[in-house]
């Protein structure tokens, strides 16, 4: 936590009140964000985030598994976030528990679309290999290394970025298996499918300070926060998802305005990140 | 138990925002689709409430909404745990648990890890946490049985239980959610259209202040639908609060009595 004097909690909120915080960006600008892809290599897909001092990882494994039955056309995606005591101190034992749970919560929520999988930022039914038999089970873990606020919006980036550099094994099914027999598969080494990441929303945080709302508040800043607004929102400018955080209420217009910004906002966001992520890629490439 | 009750339950419905709109929802394939229960698009469930459902509680209410049959009790204020340390608020705990039977496969409960801290982010606006420094309340609910729609009902529920527990609150919390199955919206879907659903939206509100404690929307939703999905679940949750100001009375003059 954050332990802040009256005098450095009145400077915040009067910065933000005057459109100028205390490291000199404006409500709506974003710390610098750089990314790294192909950071660990027993992964099939992996990403570093570093916005200002947040710094996440997030990894993409993939294995195979039998889809669920009641949806056999499509496969599974899991998303766990671990917050280290690297971090934070009160981090260690259970104490990161809580704030896992939530993250992990809100990123679901965020990425994974409805019940029965509409509106899902990965495409599920990509990942079937043989319908009702075989699919892939995708395991996205994010990790906090070093937490300095907007640690949701940081993940949901890094696992956009993580998706991208995520090359899916070819899978050869044996012809012949009948009824509920498990068909023998061929696992390919060298020729990979690439997913289609167009269509992953990114997540953009509105931070109620006072009456104004900032974007990417730093850990400071958070803890002058009435209420904060997480919106995922896709290239089509379609909400995806959305989940509240903070003890105020807020009027329902006052949502309604903070979803249309983060809309806005949310277009630079991803002309940024992607643009960021075909840099890091081609890093990778050229090592 | 809803047949113990005085009152008849009223099934109540949010007017419709646009009336001059109604069209989409009965065009193309969607001609005879009929919900599970028969009841319309924009139609709740029956709602039922009773306060005083635990004897040993500070305050604790039975919520019946269709099959969705949840207990919530609230215990405090107390003294907070001897490892925590000193605060000038109060502090709430809130806890949700299902029965093993709740589900139709036994013990097998939906993902309701994350509703403790749901329900806990739902109420802690609208309770007056400064007039209880450091004590805690405990709000612990149990889902009888899961027929849909659960935590908003848990919610409404454990404000009600809040406000038999005599804790100051700034309002009632109302929950409402929406599913979207396809191009409609279905108000207060039972579980059978949860699992078919392609996004739903839930809203807790304090409708006396207007006021939204918590939103979450899952699934892909264009601006024009999200507005209406949250006009139709602000409406819905204003009627609710009517029921729940009913019940609150109705259990305050048998006191009196």
């Amino acid at each position: 936590m954050v332990g802040l004097s009256l005098g450095e909690k009145h400077f915040i909120q009067g910065g933000i009140e005057q459109n100028l915080r205390s490291d000199g960006r404006k409500r709506d600008t974003y710390r610098p964000i750089s990314v790294e892809t192909g950071v660990i290599p027993q992964a099939n897909g992996s990403a570093r985030i570093r916005i200002g001092a947040t710094e996440v990882i997030a990894s993409v494994k993939a294995e195979l598994g039998r889809p669920n039955a009641l949806q056999p056309d499509k496969g599974k995606v899991s998303i766990f976030v671990d917050c280290s005591p690297v971090a934070e101190p009160m981090f260690e034992g259970r104490g990161g528990e809580e704030l896992s749970t939530e993250l992990s919560v809100a990123l679901q929520c965020c990425l994974l679309g409805g019940k029965s999988g509409a509106g899902a930022g990965i495409d599920l039914s990509s990942l079937i290999v043989a319908e009702g038999k075989i699919c892939w089970d995708l395991y996205i873990d994010g990790l906090v290394i070093s937490s300095d606020g907007n640690l949701l919006d940081a993940l949901g980036a890094a696992i956009k970025a993580a998706l991208s550099n995520t090359g899916i094994p070819r899978v050869q099914v044996a012809p012949g298996a009948s009824g509920d027999e498990q068909p023998e598969v061929d696992i390919s080494d060298e020729e990979f499918m690439q997913f289609d990441t167009s269509g992953v929303p990114v997540i953009v945080t509105l931070t109620k300070v006072g009456r104004h709302y900032i974007v990417d508040a730093t850990s400071e800043e958070e803890s002058q926060m009435s209420s904060a607004v997480s919106v995922s929102i896709n290239r089509k400018g379609h909400i995806c998802g959305l989940s509240k955080r903070g003890s105020a209420g807020l009027d329902p217009s006052v949502i309604s305005d903070m979803i249309s910004v983060a809309r806005h906002i949310s277009e630079q966001l991803i002309n940024k990140l992607d643009s960021e992520i075909s840099a890091a890629e081609a890093d990778e490439d050229e090592m | 138990m809803a047949s113990k009750g005085g009152a008849a339950p009223s099934t109540y419905t949010p007017t419709p925002t646009k009336k001059t709109r109604r069209s989409p929802f009965f065009s193309d394939s969607d001609v005879d689709w009929l919900r599970p229960d028969g009841r319309g698009f924009h139609q709740c469930r029956p709602a039922f409430f009773r306060t005083g459902a635990v004897n040993s509680a500070a305050g604790s209410a039975y919520a019946e909404f269709g099959n969705t049959k949840v207990i919530v009790s609230v215990f405090g204020p107390r003294e907070s745990k001897k490892a925590m340390v000193y605060s000038d608020v109060g502090r709430l705990n809130c806890n949700v648990s299902y029965t093993t039977f709740a589900n139709p496969a036994r013990g097998l409960g939906s993902d309701n890890k994350e509703f403790s801290s749901m329900l806990h982010k739902a109420l802690e606006g609208a309770i007056m946490l400064e007039t209880f420094p450091k004590t805690t309340v405990d709000v612990f609910a149990l889902v009888l049985e899961s027929g849909g729609s659960d935590l908003p009902v848990v919610i409404s529920c454990a404000s009600l239980a809040l406000a038999d527990a005599g804790i100051m609150m700034y309002d009632l919390v109302a929950g409402v959610s929406v599913s979207c199955l396809g191009r409609n919206l279905i108000i207060d879907p039972i579980l059978e259209e949860e699992s078919f659903q392609d996004g739903s939206l839930m809203i807790t509100c304090m409708p006396s202040r207007y006021e939204v404690t918590q939103l979450t929307i899952t699934g892909e939703w264009s601006t024009a639908k999200l507005n209406e999905a949250m006009q139709l679940c602000l409406d819905a949750c204003s009627k609710l609060d009517k029921i729940m100001r009913a019940c609150l009375e109705e259990a305050a003059s048998a006191s009196q009595d």
